[in-house]
């Protein structure tokens, strides 16, 4: 063990202390507006607690009565739900026909699926243009289905399929088992890794959906959970008669009470990260795997 | 039958992809609401670079990419060297967890966390300026924080999860380097710069020549969800992203936003292509990345 010098040793307490510091700043802003969406009256969120002064759940029961809330939620729930699934399927078939290094025209789909379309891209006006003419302006297939096929993703899993032994595969193929059933029984199970990744990804990517909503859905009811967020905390309003009725049932006088006006969108935000934070502990490998699929075994 | 299997990815791929590619050429034509008009050449790029806002759009857009070279690509870097450096194993992964995560939020609620924190009357960071005895500071209204503001918070959002790719290649620094540098009396400081840097450098400027790609672009979010079209912060927080947005989505000048955005991949294309050649002088190799 060598001996650590002075200078070594009071760099090691200042980097711990940075680091420390460092992680509170990125947690605090996150605590502040949990805090904020528990917190019922104004007059209490000028300090620096962090706790309510007036703990109340009243915000939480807008987000799941407010129709113009909670629809939003739901199809945000609807896109990630239904697109996760479908983008996992058809790149993961698609890669497989790509693994096939025999395969005649294998060099075309590289360069059709990747190449090409990452050199030429029409813009939003000539997307906006093709969904209007599909008839899906205002609709949430406008959201999932333009993205499900990427040829980026089918690279990735194209080559974690090439990292799986031939041997595993050759057996069955003697057997005289059909590619699908190869495709389904072996290659399938052996990729979880990869599409456990892409799928995590693809998943809080259609949850967090904003952009494509803001340009193809024009009818709040159809919105994605993300713009009716932003909407709200600019606004810092909600439904007002149905904050009143709510009020009354909490057995408080609306008229007495300053209201958190930040409260709303604050518990709007709490749900939108609550399904990442609740996953995240757990799927944490896949999540930092996201970056680094793609950089090994390139 | 193995051919049957990439069919639905060729078809969406053809229809979302390929069908929008001749696009492009609303650029050069008279295009609105309506549909096609005539073709009018170069007229619309004559237009656009006659207007002041899209002048306006275009430096600023070019602040943001400024800021972001100096201080947001290094940043990931400069914490994968200090998380390195950490010896206590549980202290070190629970800052990577805990920085990790907020690059899984969507911009809204990063931008929604940040306008709560940062109110004049309720937020935390006015809450400590009050009792420092300052004056309360409306952060959002004010033109010329508002790049550096941005800057904070793009650092705050990605730099543990972009860090992740730094951390993995100092991971693959031979530790045989630091024992011969240790014998030859190398400080830390000076491992960290001949042996650490050195071989983090083919992931670095590999990194760099792809960031380019994109260079002009992954801004529309960022600025739209704290700006919320506040016409004060224009001045510096117009970027050419939200401008083909407001042109085109917005006011329906199909032709003026496709024009802005053909502009906008031209440069990014140029910039990557002269990054792909630079970077053979970066390689050890002395070949390019592409």
């Amino acid at each position: 063990m060598l001996k650590r010098s002075l200078g070594e040793k009071v760099f090691n307490i200042f980097n711990l202390l940075g680091m420390l510091v460092f992680s509170v700043i990125i947690i605090v802003p996150v605590l502040f507006v949990f805090r904020n969406s528990f917190e019922l009256s104004e007059t209490s969120t000028t300090t620096l607690r962090l706790w309510p002064e007036q703990f109340s759940m009243v915000f939480y029961g807008m987000v799941l009565k407010d129709e113009s809330v909670y629809r939003p939620l739901l199809n945000s729930v609807f896109v990630t739900v239904v697109g996760t699934p479908l983008m996992l399927i058809i790149n993961a078939l698609g890669a497989y026909t790509m693994s096939k290094r025999e395969l005649p025209g294998k060099s075309f789909f590289a360069y059709y699926m990747v190449i090409i379309p990452m050199l030429i891209g029409g813009g939003t006006i000539p997307g906006f243009l093709l969904i209007r003419s599909l008839g899906m302006i205002d609709t949430l297939w406008a959201i999932i289905v333009p993205g499900l096929a990427s040829g980026w993703n089918m690279t990735l899993i194209r080559n974690y399929y090439w990292s799986i032994p031939n041997e595993l595969t050759e057996s069955a193929r003697i057997d005289g088992a059909p590619e699908m059933t190869i495709f389904v029984k072996i290659i399938l199970p052996l990729s979880k890794p990869v599409l456990s990744a892409l799928g995590l990804l693809t998943g809080i990517g259609l949850w967090n959906t904003f952009y494509a909503a803001m340009i193809y859905i024009r009818s709040p009811i159809k919105w994605t959970f993300p713009v009716k967020i932003r909407e709200t905390v600019m606004k810092n309003e909600g439904n007002d008669k149905l904050w009143e009725e709510m009020m009354v049932a909490a057995g408080l006088d609306p008229t007495e009470l300053l209201i958190n006006q930040s409260g709303l969108g604050g518990a709007m935000m709490v749900t939108s990260m609550l399904p990442i934070l609740i996953v995240y502990p757990f799927l944490q490998k896949y999540f930092a795997g996201g970056i680094m699929v793609g950089s090994v075994k390139g | 039958m193995i051919y049957l299997m990439i069919v639905p990815g060729v078809v969406l791929y053809y229809v979302f992809r390929y069908i929008t590619m001749p696009g492009i050429m609303i650029a050069f034509q008279e295009f609105t609401t309506g549909g096609f008009k005539y073709w009018c050449g170069f007229e619309n790029f004559d237009k656009l670079f006659g207007l002041r806002a899209f002048w306006q759009a275009f430096r600023n857009t070019w602040v943001f990419i400024g800021l972001e070279y100096v201080f947001i690509k290094p940043s990931p870097i400069i914490l994968a060297l200090l998380l390195n450096e950490v010896r206590i194993m549980w202290f070190k992964k629970t800052v990577q967890t805990v920085s990790t995560l907020p690059n899984f939020l969507t911009w809204v609620v990063v931008s929604g966390i940040f306008i709560q924190l940062l109110s004049p009357s309720t937020g935390y960071v006015n809450a400590i300026i009050a009792l420092l005895g300052g004056e309360r500071i409306y952060f959002l209204g004010r033109a010329q924080i508002f790049p550096w503001l941005l800057t904070f918070i793009r650092i705050w959002r990605g730099v543990g999860y972009s860090s992740i790719i730094y951390l993995a290649a100092l991971g693959g620094v031979d530790p045989e380097l630091y024992e011969a540098a240790v014998i030859d009396g190398a400080s830390r400081w000076k491992q960290t710069l001949y042996v650490t840097l050195p071989g983090i450098k083919n992931t670095i400027v590999v990194l760099l020549v792809f960031s380019f790609s994109g260079i002009m672009g992954g801004l529309f979010e960022p600025v739209f969800t704290l700006t919320d079209g506040n016409a004060l912060l224009d001045e510096t927080a117009m970027v050419l992203d939200v401008y083909i947005y407001n042109t085109g989505i917005r006011q329906g000048k199909f032709s003026m936003s496709t024009t802005t955005g053909l502009f906008n991949s031209i440069i990014s294309t140029i910039l990557m292509l002269s990054a792909n050649y630079a970077s053979k002088y970066l390689t050890e190799d002395g070949r390019t990345i592409i």
